[in-house]
């Protein structure tokens, strides 16, 4: 079409306006602000929608007549957007920030500090999450909420299948498996649903067997991928895989979403975070339930992504103040119970219950603190290896390989 | 005597002033071109001088994300240009764009060239649905036509996968058609062609309107047949259009970035399977590299530059036929 001869001129425009608007920056907006604008992730707008309007309605008590208007963004291109608004204005007052997004940009000074001890909880929470907000001593991110990744699985199909008891190794999950596929022969049907290139969950092996991706030895990155311990977890995850999943090999964890697959009908069970229990359909909400993905050695948890979330307020931003308490209202002890109770870790130590989502948390994993280490997940390394590794394309110790050194070049960036 | 000299005296004065005044009425009138095109050239230069000085300005800069927050590049010479040319990403971006434009292009103006002479030949009735058809094709956006595409060709239920099944050329339950880069590309230049179709085949379809009947019935006295006929009468006449189809086509398919970036998803872009103008996006966006990011832009402008030569010579020629 038509429209095409202009895309490449257009980026360059888009580009280049981005720019352009960078001289006239944020003077132009008002200094009494009537309103903010904040950006969440469409987390937020599927699983707890009421926990931003309570949120939304203690602000506006305490600052009658300020508007909140909260747009969701998705994780693929909530940064190139935030980018654009760095440039040329208009961005949000406070924004969701995934814990290994910060790094980057604290480090280019793109975020304002903000005083801790205003924070409900501040001096509890959670180690890691605090650790991805803070940078040079000071705090730049507000923990919001974490997760770790567990099974949510149909307990009527594993009645029917004759299971008894929950697995307690990753064999006894794949020989589930095998029992639910022939209790449930129709094309398609996935005992354990993963998408091929969900790295999450193919980490999760990797840390497993001991293995990791990638470390710092005396300020230089140095890639793990193809070290034999990572080796034997990314076989086990590739074995794993093939006889549990019949997702896309090349597909990652949201084209579809898991739970879609699952509301469908068509996974005994599905790995990701525990608020996948939101979206199972209603058929199937009375007879799901979770439990934490199992080890390959018997007692121990498969270790999970601690995945997460930081609010932070950008330096761009002209009501800093006002973004700074609707933190505080969207991060109280109120809010984060209400999280909790939507099956996420609240964001600090004093909150934490026993769900299996808080248990799964004890073992965890977490990606290399680097500052290009956003990159690397934007590269699709790991995506682009998994995919190669299940398709046979590459074998697994070439596909590490080629992998491991992909992401120490890219690490090791100035 | 001195009659005569005082009149040719005031003779020449008059001629002076004549003739001055036939200057200048010379230059104005050799201005008013100018003047003509001077609020053309005002806008052109607001709209794409004055970013393109910014683009070149930026290309020569360090400008990431610490930058951009300050609004301030470091100048840096050439250094973004010569990290571009010195990266291997970069020419085998370029040689698979390259191939993928020359493919892209080849089928839309084959197909369109059929479909045009088909337009010509088949009943009123067909005509009007096969143009409909084309119309309809042309007036979907981008992003639509992609989701269509997009579930279509969906690994889980996609009706492409369905249908190929049922049609008995193998088993096609969950293939996978983004498994690998020829397949996506694939893929991403069907959607393409699809796109370029309706502009291609109606541009020619009324070209061929001007290919005189006579001509085509002299030929057939003479006992020239179909293929004969199109080789000798119908191209060269439609060679001028031809020409500017494939040379804007080129242009088009060179820097395409709807389809496949949102066709085959953020996710499964890695640089083993960039287009130009992704590789740009990837470089100049995702890693916060903006004036990298330029430079890319920069020498694809070049090379778009060098490709839309043949095209505006062409233009030209066609502006100076009698």
């Amino acid at each position: 079409m038509k429209r095409r001869s202009i895309v490449a001129l257009s980026l360059v425009v888009v580009l280049v306006a981005a720019v352009m608007a960078a001289t006239s920056s944020g003077a132009t907006q008002k200094a009494t602000a009537s309103s903010i604008t904040v950006w969440l992730q469409v987390d937020a707008q599927s699983g707890w929608p009421d926990l931003v309007a309570a949120a939304n309605k203690q602000f506006q008590s305490d600052h009658p007549g300020v508007t909140v208007n909260v747009q969701y963004q998705t994780w693929g291109t909530h940064l190139q957007k935030f980018d654009t608004t760095l440039a040329g204005g208009g961005g949000p007052d406070v924004i969701e920030m995934g814990n290994t997004e910060m790094t980057k940009y604290m480090a280019a000074g793109a975020f304002a500090a903000l005083n801790k001890s205003s924070f409900d909880n501040s001096s509890n929470w959670l180690k890691g999450l605090a650790a991805s907000g803070a940078f040079g001593g000071k705090t730049y991110g507000v923990p919001y909420y974490a997760g770790s990744r567990v099974v949510t699985y149909r307990s009527d199909l594993y009645k029917a299948a004759g299971i008894k008891k929950l697995p307690a190794t990753t064999a006894e999950y794949a020989a589930d498996a095998k029992k639910l596929l022939a209790k449930n022969p129709k094309k398609g049907f996935s005992p354990v649903y993963i998408a091929g290139t969900d790295w999450y969950v193919a980490m999760g092996f990797v840390f497993d067997y001991g293995g990791g991706i990638a470390q710092q030895i005396s300020g230089k990155w140095k890639g793990l991928l193809n070290s034999p311990k990572s080796i034997a977890g990314l076989t086990a995850y590739k074995n794993f895989y093939l006889a549990t999943s019949r997702a896309s090999k090349t597909t990652d964890e949201t084209h579809p979403n898991p739970y879609d697959v699952y509301a469908q009908g068509q996974a005994a069970s599905i790995v990701g975070p525990s608020w996948f229990t939101c979206c199972v359909g209603k058929q199937y909400t009375a007879s799901t339930a979770q439990f934490v993905m199992p080890g390959h050695v018997k007692g121990q948890a498969m270790p999970g992504f601690l995945g997460g979330s930081d609010l932070a307020v950008p330096i761009t931003s002209p009501n800093q103040a006002l973004a700074s308490d609707w933190i505080k209202d969207f991060t109280s002890t109120s809010g984060e119970k209400g999280l909790q109770a939507k099956g996420n870790i609240p964001n600090a130590t004093n909150l934490l219950g026993s769900s299996v989502n808080e248990r799964a948390a004890a073992r965890s994993w977490f990606v290399p603190t680097a500052k290009h280490w956003v990159d690397v997940e934007n590269g699709n390394i790991l995506r682009n290896m998994l995919a190669q590794i299940l398709t046979g394309k590459l074998s697994i110790q070439q596909a590490a390989t080629s992998a491991g050194d992909n992401i120490a070049s890219v690490l090791n960036q100035s | 005597m001195h009659e005569t000299s005082s009149n040719a005296a005031a003779g020449t004065l008059l001629g002076t002033s004549r003739r001055r005044r036939r200057f200048w009425g010379r230059a104005l009138q050799g201005a008013v071109p100018y003047g003509l095109i001077l609020p053309v050239l005002v806008v052109i230069g607001v709209i794409l001088g004055y970013p393109l000085y910014w683009l070149v300005k930026l290309s020569t800069q360090r400008y990431g994300l610490f930058e951009l927050i300050r609004h301030q590049g470091v100048g840096v010479g050439l250094d973004n240009y010569s990290s571009v040319l010195h990266d291997g990403v970069f020419w085998r971006t370029l040689l698979r764009t390259v191939v993928f434009t020359a493919v892209n292009v080849t089928l839309t103006m084959v197909i369109g060239m059929l479909l045009a002479l088909l337009l010509v030949r088949v009943s009123m009735f067909v005509r009007i649905l096969l143009s409909s058809g084309l119309v309809l094709v042309w007036s979907m956006p981008v992003v639509v036509a992609v989701q269509v595409w997009y579930w279509m060709t969906n690994f889980e239920n996609g009706v492409v996968n369905y249908v190929l099944s049922h049609l008995g050329i193998g088993d096609f339950y969950q293939h996978d058609w983004y498994a690998t880069t020829f397949s996506q590309l694939s893929i991403v230049t069907l959607l393409i062609v699809w796109g370029a179709l309706p502009f291609v085949v109606i541009t020619l379809y009324a070209a061929l309107a001007q290919v005189p009947p006579d001509l085509v019935e002299a030929a057939e006295v003479d006992g020239a047949r179909g293929w004969r006929i199109f080789v000798d009468i119908t191209l060269p006449i439609l060679r001028p259009i031809l020409l500017i189809l494939t040379s804007l086509s080129i242009i088009w398919d060179f820097g395409v970035f709807t389809q496949p970036y949102l066709l085959i998803g953020q996710s499964k872009i890695t640089s083993g399977n960039y287009l130009m103008s992704i590789y740009l996006f990837e470089e100049g966006y995702f890693k916060s590299d903006f004036g990298r990011g330029a430079a890319i832009s920069i020498l694809m402008l070049l090379m778009v530059a060098v490709l839309s030569v043949a095209y505006v010579r062409k233009m030209v020629r066609i502006g100076e036929a009698p």
